[in-house]
C-alpha cells in the first residue's frame, strides 16, 4: 500500500511537471506580452528594449530552465503585467474559486445523482422522460446564454438575487447553478447507467424475487456497486469546475481563477497562467489519487499493488 | 443476429418518444445536408436598413423574413439552417477524433497494464488537468481560429475523457473470469480487444460520446462568445447565439429560435444515445 | 466537505461591495476590467486610468472644451524652443500629509523617462531630456528638440510623492499608491474592484462623493443588468445598441461624447493586392460611411474623411476625396486587373464584429473576396505590427494617442519606419517630421494639410468615423464626458 502511494505521488509529480512543460511551450509559442505593455505609438527600439529587459529575447530553452529553477525553489516569479508576485494574484482568487466550485458541485451532485437514480428505477415509464428532458436542459444551453437569462429573470425582473459580483452568499447562487448544470447532466446520466446496469444483475433480480423492497435493494447494494463510474466522473469534473468556469465567471463577474485565466492568457501574463495551471493540476491530481484509492475501497477486485 | 438486423427489430418496438427523437435528429441532419436548398435567402446577405426585424416581417419588396432578421439585417431562418451545418460538423468531427484516440488508448492501458498503462494514463492525467477551454483558447491563439483548428483543438483536448472511461471499464471487464479464459484459449491482443472488450465497454463510451456531442456544440459556442469560434460570415448556432444575447430584450427571436434548435438537437442525441445503450448492448454480462 | 468549505469561504467573503440603493454620498462604477496597476507611471490601459487618475493630480489638465489648463502647474512659460519653465502650485498635500513640492514634480518626470522603470508610457515622454527643480516652486524641463505635442503629453503626467516611492519601492507603491488627488485608496481587491475614499480637504474643494467603488464586470450585458438593478450607478464602455437599450429605461440615461479616438481602416500598401494604389482607392470608394454610422453606430460616430478627429490639433476640414462611389470602385478594380482580388481582413475580438462583417459585405459588393481572420488580440497586434506580408490586407483600428494632436496619430501610423506603417512615402515623412519639429502652429497646419493630401491620394489608411465614448448612468448623475475619455469623479454630481 505504501509503495503504491509513493509510486502514485511520483506519478503525480511527473504529471504536474508534464503539464507545466506543455503549457510553458504553448504559451511561449503564442507570443509575448511586450506589445500589450507598450503604448500604441511605441517605437521599434522601445519595444525591443522592453523585450530585452523582460528576458523574452533569450533562447526558449534558457527561459525554460530559468522557469524550472524557479519552480524548484517554489518561486513563481513576479508578473510583468501587473508587477505583483504571480502567486499573490492567484491566491487572492482561490477562495472565490473554491466557493463557486463547491457550490456548483453541490448543485451537480445534489440534483444529478437523485435524478439519475430516479430515471434508472423508473426506466421506460412515462415519467422518466420529463426528468430526462430536465437533465438534458442543463447540457443543451450555452452558459453565456443561460447565465444572462437568469440575470434578467432573477435579478432584473424579480430582484431576488444580485445581478453580479460577490456580495454575500446570495451572489453564488446563480453562478453555481449555471456552472453546476453542465456537470449535473453528466452525473445524472452516469448514475442512471450505473444503476441500470446493477439492476439488471442477477443478485438484484434474485433479491427482488425474494420480496425485498426495491428501495432497500438500491440503497443497500446497487448504489455501492454503481459508485465507481460516478466517482470517475466526479474526479474528472474537478478540472472543469475549477478553471472551466471561464464563461460563468465572466458573465457573473465572479472573481475566480477562470476569469483570471482568460485575462492572463489575453494579456500574455505567462507567470499567472502558469501559476493557475500549476494550482489546477495539483488539485486535479490530488482528487484523482483520492478517487483511485476509493476504487480500491469500493471494489477489492481492482489490484492496487501492481501498477 | 447482425447489428443492423438487431437495430431494425429494436426500432420497430421502440416507444413513440424514441421515434420522435429519431425523426427530429434526422430532420436536423437533412437540414444540415441540404441547407443551400432549404434556406430562403443567402445567410450572409446583409441589409443594414432591415436590422432586427421581428419574425414574419415583410419588406416593401414583398420579401418575408419568417424568423426575422439579425443585427446586420440577415435572414435568421437561413442562418439557422446553415448554422446547423457548421455546428453539427464541428461536433461530429471532433467527437469522432477524440472517441477514436481516447478509446484506443484507454483500452490499451486497461488491458496491457505495465509501463504502457502508466505512460498512457499519466498522459491522460496531464491532458485532463489542463482545463480544456484554457488549452483551446491557447491553441487558437497559436494556430489561429478556423474550422480545422476547432476540430483539431476539440478532438485533441477531449480524448482523455474517453480514455479514462475506456480504461476504467476495461479494468473491470479484464478481471472477469471469462476474459482470462479467452486469453488462455489463445485469443491475441487486438482480437481480444476488438471482439471481447470493445463490445463490453461500448455502452459507457457511447454515452460519453453522446454527452460530448452536445458539449462540443456548446464548446464551439463558448469559443464564439470569446470571439474565437467559426469565422464569419459562416454562421454556426454558437455564433448566432453569442451575437443574439446582446439583444435579449430588443430581439428575442435572435436567441429563441437557434436556442430551441440547439436544445432539441442535444436532447434528441442524448435520448437516443441512452436508448441505444440500453437496447443495443450486445454484451451478455456474466451471471454472477 | 466541499459544502462546509464553501460555507466557511462564503462567510469570509461578506465584502465591502457597493450598496444596491443609490446612496447619495457614494457612487459605484462598473468597469470592464480590473486595473492592471495603480501606479500611474506603470500602465496605460483605459481601466487603470479611469481609477488612478482620481488618486493623482496631473501636471496640467484639459477643461471641458479641451483647452490645456493648469492643475499642479499654476502657469508655464516657454523659455526657448527646447526649454519650458513650470511654476508649481503651493499648498497641495499628498494623502500622507506631506506637501507636494517642485522636487516631486521633477522626480515624477525623471521617473517616467528612466528606462529602468520600463514604463509603458515611455515613448510618450521620451522627447524630454531632463527636469530640474530650480527652486521650491519652479521646475525647468528640457526637450531633446523642439516638441510641439509636449504640453498635450504632459496632460497625462501624474505627480507621485518622491519620498514615499523611494521609501517603499515601486512594487509596494503599486499596491498602496499615495497621490494628491481628490480620492485616496481604501482597498484594492484584485479582480473584484477598487474602493476609494474622498479627501475632504482636497485643494480644489470637497469631492462630490464620500466613497467611490469601482467594480470589475467584464460582460457588457451584465453591466447593463447592474445598472438596471441599481448595483451600479454608472457603467463604462457600452456599444451603440446597448445605448439604445438604456434609453428605453426611464431611470437611466446615456452619457456620450465624441472623443479623439479615430475609427479607421488600415490598408497594406507594401504587400499583397493592395500594393496597387488603384486597389486601395477602390476599397475607399466601396465604403459607405454614412450607412455604417447611421445603421450600426446608431449615430454614435461622426463621419470623417481623414485619419484624425476634429478633437485633435492638425485636423484639416475638407480634404475630401474617396467618397462612397461603388461604380468608381468597380471601374478601378477592372483597371487594376484585380477583380475578385483576395483581401485578408485581420481582426480580433477587440473590434466590433458587426462593423467587420458590414465592411466585408461592402467590399464584396464591388468585387473583392474578403477573408475575415479573427485572432486573439496579442496575436493580432503581433501580426499587424510585424512583417508587412503577415499584416493582412486590411484591418480596423480605433486609435487614440490621448494627446489630441495629429503627431500622435498619423506619425506612428504612417511614418515609414514605424511599426504600424506598411507604407513608405518620402514626401509624407518630410511633412510629418517637419510638423513635429516646429512650435509654430500655422506652419504645422500647413504641413499636416499636405500630409493629409498625400494620404488621401495614396490611401494607406482610411478614416471612417470619430469614435464616441458611451456611458450608461442613473438619471440623477450629472456629468459631461470629454474628448480625451477622462473619467474624473471630481467632475460628477448627484442631482435628483
Amino acid at each position: 500500500m505504501l509503495r503504491y502511494l509513493l509510486s502514485r505521488l511520483l506519478q503525480a509529480a511527473l504529471t504536474t511537471f508534464g503539464v507545466m512543460t506543455i503549457v510553458f511551450f504553448v504559451m511561449r509559442l503564442s507570443g509575448d506580452p511586450v506589445l500589450l505593455l507598450v503604448p500604441e505609438g511605441a517605437t521599434r527600439e522601445h519595444i525591443e528594449t522592453v523585450r530585452r529587459e523582460l528576458g523574452f529575447v533569450q533562447p526558449i530553452w534558457r527561459q525554460y530552465l530559468t522557469f524550472l529553477g524557479g519552480l524548484l525553489n517554489l518561486e513563481l516569479g513576479v508578473s510583468v503585467v501587473q508587477r505583483v508576485p504571480a502567486w499573490d494574484i492567484l491566491a487572492s482568487r482561490i477562495p472565490y474559486t473554491l466557493a463557486l466550485a463547491g457550490a456548483a458541485l453541490l448543485v451537480a451532485v445534489g440534483f444529478g445523482i437523485p435524478a439519475g437514480i430516479a430515471m434508472a428505477i423508473w426506466r421506460g415509464r412515462w415519467f422518466e422522460r420529463p426528468i430526462a428532458a430536465l437533465v438534458v436542459t442543463g447540457q443543451s444551453m450555452p452558459t453565456f446564454l443561460s447565465g444572462i437569462l437568469m440575470i434578467m429573470l432573477f435579478a432584473v425582473t424579480l430582484r431576488w438575487l444580485p445581478s453580479s459580483g460577490v456580495d454575500g452568499p446570495a451572489s453564488v447562487v446563480m453562478p453555481a447553478i449555471a456552472l453546476g448544470m453542465l456537470s449535473m447532466s453528466t452525473f445524472a446520466r452516469m448514475a442512471r447507467i450505473a444503476v441500470v446496469d446493477e439492476l439488471s444483475k442477477d443478485y438484484v433480480r434474485a433479491g427482488l424475487a425474494r420480496g425485498l423492497p426495491l428501495g432497500k435493494v438500491v440503497t443497500r447494494h446497487v448504489l455501492r456497486n454503481a459508485a465507481i463510474p460516478v466517482v470517475t466522473i466526479a474526479a474528472l469534473e474537478t478540472g472543469n469546475l475549477l478553471a472551466g468556469a471561464i464563461i460563468v465567471e465572466t458573465v457573473f463577474a465572479w472573481p475566480g481563477i477562470g476569469q483570471l485565466a482568460i485575462q492572463a492568457i489575453q494579456s500574455r501574463d505567462f507567470l499567472v497562467v502558469q501559476a493557475i495551471v500549476l494550482f489546477v493540476s495539483l488539485v486535479y491530481v490530488a482528487v484523482n489519487l483520492a478517487a483511485d484509492l476509493l476504487y480500491a475501497g469500493i471494489d477489492p477486485r481492482i489490484r492496487l499493488g501492481k501498477p | 443476429m447482425s447489428l443492423a438486423a438487431n437495430l431494425r427489430t429494436r426500432l420497430a418496438r421502440a416507444p413513440a418518444s424514441i421515434i420522435i427523437m429519431a425523426s427530429l435528429l434526422g430532420a436536423f441532419v437533412l437540414m444540415a445536408l441540404f441547407a443551400p436548398l432549404l434556406a430562403p435567402f443567402d445567410p450572409a446577405r446583409q441589409s443594414l436598413i432591415q436590422r432586427l426585424r421581428p419574425p414574419g416581417h415583410t419588406t416593401a419588396q414583398g420579401l418575408t423574413y419568417l424568423m426575422g432578421t439579425d443585427d446586420l439585417g440577415r435572414d435568421l431562418l437561413s442562418r439557422v439552417i446553415h448554422g446547423a451545418r457548421a455546428s453539427m460538423l464541428v461536433a461530429v468531427a471532433s467527437v469522432s477524433v477524440s472517441l477514436l484516440i481516447g478509446s484506443a488508448l484507454g483500452m490499451l492501458a486497461g488491458w496491457r497494464r505495465g509501463w504502457i498503462e502508466v505512460a498512457i494514463m499519466r498522459f491522460v492525467d496531464i491532458m485532463l488537468s489542463i482545463p480544456a477551454i484554457l488549452l483551446a483558447v491557447l491553441a487558437v491563439a497559436v494556430v489561429g481560429p478556423g474550422f480545422q483548428t476547432l476540430i483539431l483543438v476539440l478532438g485533441l483536448t477531449r480524448w482523455p475523457r474517453y480514455a479514462r472511461v475506456a480504461y476504467a471499464q476495461t479494468l473491470q471487464v479484464a478481471t472477469l473470469p471469462y476474459m482470462r479464459a479467452a486469453e488462455l484459449a489463445g485469443a491475441g491482443g487486438p482480437r481480444l480487444l476488438l471482439r471481447h472488450i470493445l463490445p463490453n465497454i461500448a455502452g459507457p463510451l457511447l454515452v460519453v460520446a453522446t454527452a460530448e456531442f452536445g458539449l462540443m456544440i456548446l464548446f464551439e459556442a463558448s469559443l464564439s462568445f470569446l470571439g474565437l469560434g467559426i469565422q464569419p460570415p459562416t454562421p454556426s448556432w454558437g455564433t448566432i447565439l453569442s451575437a443574439g444575447r446582446q439583444y435579449l430584450e430588443r430581439a428575442w427571436w435572435l436567441t429563441a429560435f437557434p436556442g430551441a434548435c440547439l436544445f432539441l438537437l442535444v436532447l434528441s442525441v442524448n435520448v437516443l444515445g441512452d436508448w441505444l445503450r440500453d437496447h443495443l448492448d450486445p454484451r451478455s454480462r456474466p451471471r454472477g | 466537505m466541499f459544502k462546509r468549505l464553501a460555507a466557511i469561504v462564503m462567510a469570509l467573503m461578506v465584502v465591502t461591495a457597493a450598496a444596491a440603493q443609490p446612496y447619495r454620498d457614494s457612487i459605484t462604477i462598473d468597469l470592464p476590467n480590473d486595473a492592471a496597476t495603480l501606479d500611474p507611471h506603470l500602465q496605460w490601459d483605459t481601466d487603470s486610468y479611469a481609477i488612478y487618475r482620481n488618486i493623482f493630480d496631473n501636471l496640467v489638465t484639459r477643461d471641458v472644451s479641451g483647452k490645456i489648463v493648469p492643475q499642479i502647474a499654476e502657469s508655464w512659460r516657454q523659455v526657448d524652443d527646447t526649454t519650458l519653465s513650470f511654476k508649481i502650485r503651493s499648498g497641495v498635500r499628498f494623502h500622507d500629509g506631506s506637501p507636494l513640492t517642485s522636487e516631486d514634480v521633477a522626480y515624477s518626470i525623471r521617473r517616467i523617462i528612466d528606462p529602468a522603470l520600463r514604463s509603458p508610457q515611455l515613448s510618450q515622454f521620451d522627447q524630454i531630456a531632463s527636469a530640474e527643480a530650480t527652486d521650491a516652486t519652479t521646475v525647468v524641463m528640457k526637450t531633446k528638440a523642439p516638441y510641439p505635442a509636449l504640453m498635450a503629453q504632459l496632460v497625462k503626467l501624474s505627480i507621485v510623492p518622491k519620498a514615499v516611492v523611494e521609501r517603499i519601492g515601486a512594487q509596494a507603491f503599486n499596491l498602496q499608491p499615495v497621490g494628491s488627488g481628490p480620492y485616496k485608496l481604501r482597498a484594492w481587491q484584485r479582480g473584484v474592484g477598487v474602493t476609494l475614499d474622498a479627501v475632504p480637504d482636497y485643494w480644489r474643494g470637497r469631492p462630490p462623493f464620500d466613497t467611490a467603488s469601482f467594480r470589475v464586470v467584464p460582460d457588457v450585458a451584465t453591466r447593463i443588468a447592474d445598472l438596471q438593478t441599481g448595483r451600479a450607478d454608472i457603467v463604462r464602455q457600452l456599444g451603440p445598441d446597448e445605448a439604445v437599450r438604456i434609453k428605453s429605461d426611464a431611470k437611466l440615461q446615456v452619457l456620450a461624447a465624441p472623443t479623439e479616438r479615430i475609427g479607421y481602416m488600415f490598408i497594406n500598401a507594401v504587400s499583397g493586392p493592395t500594393q496597387d494604389v488603384r486597389v486601395r482607392r477602390a476599397i475607399a470608394h466601396a465604403i459607405d460611411r454614412k450607412t455604417l454610422i447611421e445603421a450600426l453606430l446608431q449615430g454614435y460616430g461622426k463621419e470623417v474623411d481623414v485619419v484624425l478627429t476634429p478633437a485633435n490639433f492638425g485636423y484639416i476640414e475638407g480634404i475630401g476625396g474617396n467618397a462612397f462611389d461603388p461604380a468608381r470602385a468597380k471601374a478601378l478594380l477592372r483597371e487594376a486587373n484585380a477583380v475578385n482580388a483576395q483581401l485578408s481582413f485581420l481582426t480580433s475580438p477587440a473590434y466590433d464584429r458587426r462593423l467587420v462583417e458590414a465592411l466585408q459585405q461592402m467590399l464584396q459588393e464591388v468585387g473583392f473576396k474578403v477573408d475575415i481572420q479573427t485572432m486573439d488580440h496579442p496575436t493580432f497586434l503581433r501580426r499587424r505590427q510585424g512583417r508587412p506580408d503577415e499584416a493582412g490586407s486590411i484591418s480596423l483600428g480605433r486609435w487614440s494617442c490621448a494627446c489630441q494632436d495629429a503627431d500622435g496619430v498619423i506619425f506612428p501610423l504612417f511614418r515609414s519606419g514605424s511599426i504600424w506603417a506598411k507604407y513608405a512615402n518620402a514626401d509624407f515623412d518630410k511633412q510629418v517630421d517637419a510638423a513635429r519639429a516646429t512650435l509654430d502652429e500655422a506652419m504645422r497646419l500647413t504641413h499636416y494639410r499636405r500630409a493629409f493630401e498625400i494620404l488621401r491620394d495614396e490611401v494607406p489608411g482610411l478614416g471612417l468615423y470619430q469614435d464616441f465614448a458611451i456611458y450608461g448612468a442613473r438619471r440623477e448623475i450629472r456629468w459631461q464626458p470629454t474628448a480625451n475619455e477622462a473619467f474624473f469623479l471630481f467632475d460628477m454630481r448627484w442631482q435628483p
